[in-house]
């Protein structure tokens, strides 16, 4: 039991980070509600499959599970969390470089806008894709799809964030000209 | 975006086409203009979302969560010091059998200081011996061969007339080296996505494999010129990167042409931990963004 544990917290350190970032993204930015759907995602996993699963596949079933629980917040009110992510961001404490943290946060907010404008099972095959480093076959384990629909949904993201960018640069110049 | 290959070149970029589809689409590419841009947003947009910065997780407020984490924590500190307790033991055990051995040596067989002394000071010094003109021999032993580092410096050149007074700062590289570099780190990137898509239990796999190999054979010269010359002009992040890489593509190149799962799984499990496939991706954003 007490190795278990202890792999399981070796899984959680190399995983838990950049499965927050994941939903972070996904969720449009939430970064406190990614934070709660990540470590729920950790502990569902540690209560019901944790010792079931073969090798290599706790991975997947934790960014599954996690999506799944990302969906149902999308389908509930949300505003609850909008109120508490502002707070948290009013309280967030002051940067000690305020341009350079100015220009961060305004390429995150991009991307993140970028990103909402697609359809959600986009976002998260190419988010799968380009964080993470999934192949199309881990995708679909992941997203419970097929390979080749894996392969249109990247396609069809990066198609429709292509032109939404190239839309957003002429508009840029121009406001600029 | 009416090419029928631009969707090909979504493929293309994630390492998911076959080497003969590879190939074709590669070869498509050097003609067509429209699928060239796509490629160079379609790159542009990964680098945009790999380089995106997420907030610093907290710390775990999930109760339930935190105490098996705890537990995890206790079992991992008591592994360590089990170990540690085991490590001196063995250690002051050995250090005993060491001293009396040396022990027994000295009472048994004295020997003249002279010469030991003679010994300690070839084995100790490591670096290269200065030329045989400097210091003629004193001693009546020749002189042992030191053992060559593992990084050699750079040889440096003479400067070209004019060029001392150059107030070019030594760590800017040459243009065409980071062309070369960008375009290595995008070769390198697209082979090593191959690689971890190849499926050894499909048809055909063996012939994946003896591709990539062989383009990994292609490329291990290149990269060991681009680390040199990475070193020398004082780029460590470069010259770190190209390190990582190079035994990676050593261990793909001298794969059999009958590959086990158990070898092919290694070679991606180290790629996989050393994020190589990431970096690369960055950086040859980064220089081909610094070229234009």
């Amino acid at each position: 039991m007490a190795s278990e544990d202890y792999e399981f917290t070796m899984l959680f350190q190399d995983f838990y980070p950049s499965l927050c970032r994941f939903l972070e993204c996904l969720l449009g930015g939430r970064a406190p509600l990614a934070q709660d759907l990540a470590q729920e995602s950790f502990l569902q996993l540690h209560r019901t499959a944790w010792g079931t699963l073969p090798p290599g596949e706790a991975r997947f079933w934790l960014y599954r599970v996690a999506r799944n629980m990302a969906i149902n917040e999308f389908r509930k009110s949300s505003t609850r969390y909008r109120l508490f992510d502002r707070v948290v961001e009013a309280m967030r404490p002051v940067a000690r470089n305020p341009e350079q943290e100015y220009e961060t946060r305004e390429r995150k907010e991009l991307v993140l806008e970028m990103l909402q404008t697609l359809p959600e099972d986009q976002r998260a095959a190419l988010l799968l894709r380009e964080q993470e480093q999934l192949s199309y076959r881990e995708i679909g384990q992941v997203l419970n799809i097929s390979e080749s629909k894996v392969k249109v949904d990247i396609f069809r993201a990066r198609a429709a964030l292509r032109e939404r960018w190239s839309k957003r640069v002429k508009i840029a110049g121009a406001s600029v000209s | 975006m009416s090419c029928r290959f631009t969707e090909k070149i979504s493929s293309l970029i994630d390492g998911e086409l076959s080497p003969v589809e590879a190939r074709e689409v590669e070869g498509h590419l050097l003609g067509c203009a429209q699928c060239a841009e796509a490629r160079a947003d379609f790159l542009s947009l990964r680098s945009q979302i790999i380089s995106f910065e997420a907030t610093q997780p907290g710390a775990v407020e999930n109760r339930a969560l935190a105490k098996i984490l705890s537990k995890g924590e206790r079992k991992k500190a008591q592994e360590k010091f089990a170990f540690g307790w085991r490590w001196n033991l063995g250690a002051g055990a050995l250090a005993l059998a060491s001293l009396a051995i040396i022990f027994l040596m000295i009472a048994l067989n004295p020997s003249p200081k002279e010469p030991e002394q003679v010994a300690v000071n070839n084995v100790v010094a490591p670096t290269p011996s200065p030329s045989p003109t400097v210091e003629p021999s004193k001693s009546e032993t020749p002189p042992q061969q030191p053992v060559a580092p593992k990084r050699r410096p750079a040889p440096v050149r003479e400067p070209k007339p004019g060029e001392q007074f150059a107030v070019v700062p030594e760590t800017v590289r040459p243009a065409d080296a980071q062309t070369m570099t960008a375009l290595h780190f995008e070769k390198a990137e697209t082979l090593l996505r191959a690689f971890r898509n190849v499926r050894l239990d499909e048809p055909g796999a063996a012939d994946e494999v003896s591709y990539e190999r062989k383009r990994a054979k292609q490329m291990i010269y290149q990269n060991m010129i681009l680390r040199r010359e990475a070193d020398a002009a004082g780029d460590v992040q470069i010259a770190s990167l190209l390190e990582s890489l190079e035994p990676i593509l050593l261990d793909i190149a001298n794969l059999p042409d009958q590959p086990d799962d158990d070898s092919v799984r290694v070679i991606r499990e180290r790629v996989e931990r050393k994020n190589i496939v990431a970096l690369l991706q960055v950086n040859s954003t980064a220089l081909a963004r610094a070229l234009d």
